[in-house]
Formats: C-alpha cells, structure tokens, sequence
C-alpha cells in the first residue's frame, strides 16, 4: 500500500473519532450546564478542544455547540474534521468500501446544508447532535460489515483506537484539574460521573457498581477494564492488536513499535490501583499521554521516512 | 386521433420547441415529424406528467451530490460542491450513425497516430512535403524530447476523445481531435447510471447499447503494453484540487488500480517506483492525468511539483510505459487540424469518412478571396489566438469593423485561417418544464491498444444549456446528457 494511502487511512479514521468525541462531549455538557452551570461552563471545553490561538469564548450553550460545530475559524470544529475526514476518504476511494465512501460523502453534505444551522437554533438542541453523532455510528457499522480485513482495515483502525486512546487521557486530565479544586465529595462526584458520561461508560459503570462513586473503581474503568470499548487498556489492547497484525502482513516494519506498546499495555495492565494513587493519577496519565505519543511519533517515522 | 388526444395532454412540454433556422435538430425532422430515434423516448415523455419529469430532474441533481459526482470550488477556506449540470433528456443517436462515426474515428486515430510516429523518426510527411516543416517546429505541443524515441507498439495515443458536432447537412465533422489527456468518460458512465435511476426499464426497451464495460476495456489496454504478465498500473493524478480528480478517483477504483500523486513515485536506477508501506515497489505503467508540461521537472517546467523527477529518462529507456505517450499534442493543434484530411491520404491512401470543418488559410490568395466574398457566412480566426480573442463574427459584425478587421489580416494573412460559422445540431432539453432545443456536441471515446482501436458506443454530449449559445464548456454554461446508441 503507498504510504500516502496509509497515512490517509489512519487520519480518516482519527478525524472520525476526533468528531464522534467531541459531539458526545457536547451532549454530555450541555445536559450537565443546565444543571450547575458554575461545575460546568463550556470555556474549557472551547479552551481544550480547540486550537491554542483561538480567541472566542461564549457561556452559551448554543453560541458554544455551534462554534464548535459549524465554525470554520476553529479547525478542530465538526464541520473542518468532516471536510478533512472526507478529503481522505475522497483520495483513498479506492482502498476503502463504496458504502463508507457514500455514508462519509453524505454526512458532509448534511453538515455543509445551508439549513443545518438553523436545525440547532430552532429545534431540540440534543436531537441535533444526536442527528451528527448517528453518521459516525453508522460509519463504524458500515465500516466493520463492508471492509475487508486487511490493510486498509488495520490502518484505519490504528488512527481509531490512537485518537480514542488519546481523547480518554485528555478528557481525564481536564477533570482530574477540576476534582482538584475542589474538597467537596459531592461536588466530586459530580465530577467523576461526568467524566463517565463523557467516555459513554456511565451505564456500564451503573451496572457494576451501582449507583454509588468510588474514586478507585472510575479509575480501574476508565483504565484497566477489558471489557469497556472506551477503556485506556481495551484501546491499547486494541491498538497493538492491529500493528501485529500489520506487521504480520509485511505492511509495517518491526521496530520498537511493537515493544513500546507492549510495555505500555502490560504498564496499564500490572498498575494497582495503589500503586496508582502512590505516584498521582495526574502522573499517570501523563507517563501513558507520553508513551502514546512516542507510538504515534513511530508510526510516522516509518511511513514518512521514504517521503523525505 | 388517441396520438394527437396524448399530445394535447402534454401540449405544455411541447409548446415552446422553436427549432433554430437552418439547424439539424436531432428529434425533429424539418416538416416536425419526430425521427423514428425518439418516438420510443418521446412517447414515454408524453405519458410522464411534467410534476414527474420535475421531480426526476431534482433527484439528477442528488444522486450526483450524493454520490460524490463533484467538484469542490474553494472560497474562504470554504469549500463549495459543485456538479456539471445534466439534462435529464438523452440523446439518441442511431446504429447507422454510430457505425459511420466509429469508422470514422477509427481511420483518423489511425492515421494521427501514424504521423506523430512519422514526426518524431523520419518525418517522411515533410520530405514529401504534405506539410511544411517550419509548421512542426513552431508548434509549441511539439517535443523535442520524443525525437528518435521507440514508443512501446508504436502506439502514442491510447485514449482519445474526438469531439464532433452535427452540420445543418446532418453530417458529423470534426470539431478538434483531444489526444493528450481528454476527461468527461467519468460523466459517460456516469450519466448512464442515473439514467437507469431515472427511467426504469427504458432503456432495455429501448436497445440502448451499453457503455459500463470501458473500465475493463482500458484496463485490459493498458495491462497489454507491459511484458509483464502481472503488471503494476497506476494512475497519476496532480491531486484533490483538480476539477477532474473525481474521474480520477473513479477510473482507479473501477480499474482496481492505484491512484497516484507526483509525490508517491520516485525515480531509481533508472526506473520508477511507488513508495509503499512495505517498501519502494516498481511501476510498470502510468495512466497521467498530468499534462506534459508538468510531467518532469527535470526536462519540461522545472517547477512543477505534479510529475516525477527523471520519469522521461526512465520512458525512453523503455523501463516504464506513459499513457498517452508525451508530445501527441502535436497532432491536436488547430494549426495541424487543417493537414488531417490529407494524412489519412498520405498514410492510409484512404478518403476521410468524417469531414474536417472546412478551414481557409488566408495565406492562400484564392482562399482569402472566397472568404472575403462571404465574410457574413465566416469566422475569422489567429492561428495562435485562443479562448475567442481576437476573433472576427462575420454574421456579427458591422460593415466598418469587417473593413479594419480585413485590413488587418492583409498585414499578415498567413496568420489568419477563417472557417463558416457553425450550426452546431440541438437536441431537445427539459428546461423549466418544457422541452427546448440547444446546442449539443460529441465526444465518444476511443481507445487504442495492441489489438487496435475500440470506441465505447455513446460518449459525452455535452450541451449549451443558455438560450442560442453555442458554447458547450463547462466553463461557460454548459452541461453534458447521456448520450444512447441504439440498436
């Protein structure tokens, strides 16, 4: 496969991710500002999620959603992601199915309707995003029944798990600075339970341990379960799973690639909860936000090496 | 009697069909009868309410949006998606028609391509002075570069798209021949596929050839001109801004082949290669979208960052094969155009089966005569003007500008070439409701290879979609409509 179709594959899939997150990520705000506005005001999420040179700030709601969706100024907005992700999509036509050609093709031309817009202004802001998010589920639907397991499939899965991976480390980080200024249990809880609903493991969370919040088992979730798709550790797992199998294959070379996510799985694996709180979860994070970045480094400097 | 009661029914979509004076009209016959080719079409447009024929007219326009038939115009870091307007009526052309067009084609694509051979070795053609030299030279699509080169089969044009017109006599002429990267076969296949979309079951009923099989077709073409029994094909596009990078996008994927930009081939030990995942791995053949100018940096515009350093080293060591062969713009010049005629006789020994459009050099006492007599019937041209600058409209113009404009071209007449203004044929268009005739034109296209030359059955009618024009490109108002040859 050329290395241009590679590295187009990862970042389709990356800016897929990118967008189904941040629209999840709005959802779960806007619910939780009309609540306690003061816990949860949109400025750090314009702050985290967009460029560090933006300079547009808003406390409301709508004014927010739409900044981030629809600004063209905001390059991490869903309408700038989509145009990317379909860019990529449109130069790899070949590699990837005509049904996730078509199903990408679409929701952009739903998203750049000149009426869409309005949609957010005048009708039931939730379903709005609901509406967006649907494209990407279906996205991941079409994509597992029509590509076929190879390639092209395992690159796009390695820009998929890399950017949830990544997502997750950072949503975390931004709520461990929040729990920190506070000495409020409930304020706390609040806190963690949205950290939940941002990743969309509020629900297995429930199941498990019921309705009460400890510290250690949202941490031992959000991190080490292996059953949770959005778990640091299932997307690790999940990651290193397809560059075997890209190396099996002969697409990728074997290089520290290989060894770096295996320290960083049995890392995340072997960590007890004690030793977790020993050296701080802020520090944790971010030996993990390192290490990921080292993988992501890697998998450029094998893919771009011959372009230089 | 039930006919003219049908009539009346649809009496709308009919009233305003003025047939242009001294135009063919592909549907009507000069007493307003309808050729035997529509009756079947037009029938079924009289059964259709013009709500219906409305709505299939919308759902054209999403299908192509929504299946990515686009373009993107770029306007403040806003990209707009464009589609190349389409006119829901096809155009119906008959098997006899068709039969004398394919000849046609065939005998010419034969013969140019035997004289830009001849031109690039021997140049027997200037020996025996069919044409003068110093014309070859001074053309700028002329490369130096080809000269004494051997060509793979001695083919240099392997894809093609002649554009033809219909004169008021009902003949088809010539109109220019595009040998070097001619585009709009996506537009072709795809036209057909909302066509089968658009009117379920007409078009078996109808014994409409099929055109789906020009994928395969070129494949096969260009798998032919390699040794190899399993060789890499490519096709270079110059990227996702190009207005045709949907064709590009989708010839690779219905050929199963790999789209490539300048930057993922480099050239090694004299041969090229693409940059892999795995590894360089070696390119046998290249489908370019990519015009000769911007093929090699190293010997055409060294600042092209579209083509591949040292590619035509590597062509003329015979390592790799290019598609169409560089330097075959020499054979669709306008200044060679007129010479045509006389290379089928030269090379074939044959008389030309589709005509050129009567040209006039104007260097030719006798011939600026003639013209300067029928100055109201002429369009006077420069040879080396382009985009209608600097053009005279006999028809047109007024008495005094004719006089300056004669004036002038006495100054330097073997710079002038004049031709009759043209009655392009009009087909019948759904606009607003309404059937209109406008002006159409053909690009069929023909594809050349070691078993000869095949010509998908159909091709690209484009259509001056405004009132009167005569201007089909995309660029100015046009748009394109399936194009059925029938049985």
């Amino acid at each position: 496969m050329l290395s241009r179709v590679a590295n187009n594959l990862i970042w389709l899939d990356r800016y897929m991710e990118r967008g189904s997150g941040i629209l999840n990520l709005l959802k779960v705000n806007f619910y939780a500002n009309q609540d306690s506005p003061e816990l949860f005001p949109w400025t750090p999420i314009i702050k985290n999620f967009t460029t560090s040179d933006n300079e547009y700030y808003t406390e409301d709601a709508i004014e927010c959603i739409d900044f981030m969706v629809f600004s063209y100024a905001n390059s991490n907005s869903i309408i700038n992601i989509i145009t990317k992700a379909r860019e990529n999509a449109r130069s790899v036509q070949e590699h990837i199915s005509r049904e996730l050609w078509l199903c990408i093709n679409n929701y952009y031309l739903y998203l750049t309707n000149k009426d869409l817009p309005k949609k957010l202004r005048e009708d039931d802001p939730i379903q709005f995003l609901e509406d967006l998010r649907n494209y990407h589920l279906i996205y991941n639907g079409t994509a597992d029944i029509t590509q076929e397991r190879g390639a092209s499939y395992y690159f796009m899965n390695v820009g998929k798990f890399l950017e949830r991976v990544i997502q997750i480390s950072d949503f975390t980080a931004i709520k461990l600075v929040e729990i920190g200024k506070t000495s409020d249990n409930l304020e706390q809880s609040f806190y963690w339970k949205n950290l939940l609903l941002s990743i969309g493991g509020y629900q297995l969370y429930l199941k498990t341990h019921k309705s009460t919040f400890n510290e250690d088992h949202v941490i031992r979730m959000v991190f080490q379960d292996k059953l949770f798709p959005r778990s640091v550790y299932y997307c690790v797992n999940k990651l290193n799973r397809h560059i075997n199998q890209l190396i099996e294959s002969g697409e990728l070379e074997k290089n520290n690639i290989e060894f770096l996510l295996g320290k960083l799985e049995s890392t995340i694996k072997y960590t007890t909860i004690e030793n977790i709180n020993k050296q701080g979860l802020q520090n944790f994070i971010n030996d993990i936000k390192t290490d990921i970045r080292n993988i992501s480094l890697t998998i450029n400097a094998v893919y771009f090496s011959q372009n230089n | 009697m039930l006919e003219t009661l049908k009539l009346m029914e649809n009496n709308n979509l009919f009233s305003s069909y003025d047939q242009l004076p001294s135009t063919w009209d592909e549907m009507y016959c000069t007493d307003s009868k309808i050729r035997t080719q529509y009756e079947g079409f037009i029938e079924y447009l009289k059964n259709t309410s013009p709500e219906k024929l409305t709505k299939k007219e919308e759902l054209s326009k999403q299908l192509f949006m929504s299946q990515g038939v686009t373009f993107t115009v770029y306007s403040d870091n806003e990209g707009i998606e464009k589609i190349f307007p389409f006119d829901i009526v096809p155009r119906i052309i008959t098997a006899a028609e068709w039969g004398k067009i394919e000849r046609g084609i065939k005998q010419r694509l034969k013969a140019l391509n035997l004289f830009i051979k001849d031109i690039y070795n021997e140049q027997f053609i200037i020996k025996d002075g069919i044409i003068p030299g110093e014309l070859i030279y001074s053309c700028p699509n002329f490369l130096r570069e080809m000269k004494g080169v051997k060509v793979p089969y001695d083919i240099y044009v392997h894809i093609s798209g002649v554009d033809l017109i219909r004169n008021n006599d009902g003949e088809f002429y010539v109109l220019e021949d595009n040998l070097r990267t001619p585009s709009g076969v996506s537009y072709m296949l795809e036209n057909r596929e909302i066509s089968k979309r658009l009117f379920p079951g007409i078009l078996p009923k109808s014994g409409v050839r099929s055109v789906s099989n020009y994928p395969n077709m070129l494949y096969k073409k260009l798998k032919e001109l390699s040794n190899n029994l399993n060789p890499n094909i490519v096709l270079l596009t110059p990227g996702i801004y190009n207005s045709a990078y949907y064709e590009h996008t989708t010839l690779a994927r219905l050929m199963g082949i790999e789209l490539v930009e300048g930057s993922d081939l480099v050239v090694k030990n004299h041969f090229v290669y693409m940059k892999t995942t795995n590894g360089l791995k070696q390119v046998d053949v290249i489908y370019r979208r990519v015009d000769d100018d911007f093929l090699d940096p190293l010997e055409f515009n060294a600042k092209s960052v579209l083509g591949v350093a040292g590619i035509m080293d590597v062509y003329r060591k015979g390592n790799v094969n290019i598609v169409n062969a560089p330097g075959t713009g020499i054979a669709d010049d306008k200044a060679i155009y007129i010479y045509v005629p006389d290379m089928i006789q030269y090379y074939l020994g044959e008389e030309p089966i589709l005509k050129n459009i009567q040209t006039y050099q104007l260097g030719r006492p006798d011939e600026l005569e003639y013209v300067v007599k029928n100055i109201r019937e002429m369009v006077i041209k420069k040879t080396d003007g382009s985009g209608g600058y600097g053009m005279l409209m006999g028809h047109e113009a007024t008495d005094e500008e004719i006089k300056d404009y004669i004036a002038n071209v006495k100054k330097k007449p073997e710079n002038f070439i004049a031709q009759p203004i043209l009655r392009l044929s009009t087909a019948p268009c759904y606009i607003n409701g309404q059937l209109s005739p406008r002006c159409i034109d053909l690009r069929p296209f023909a594809l050349s290879g070691r078993d000869g030359i095949d010509i998908c059955p159909g091709g690209l009618t484009r259509v001056a979609l405004k009132k009167g024009s005569l201007v089909v490109n995309s660029s100015q108002g046009g748009g394109s409509k399936d194009t059925w040859v029938i049985q």
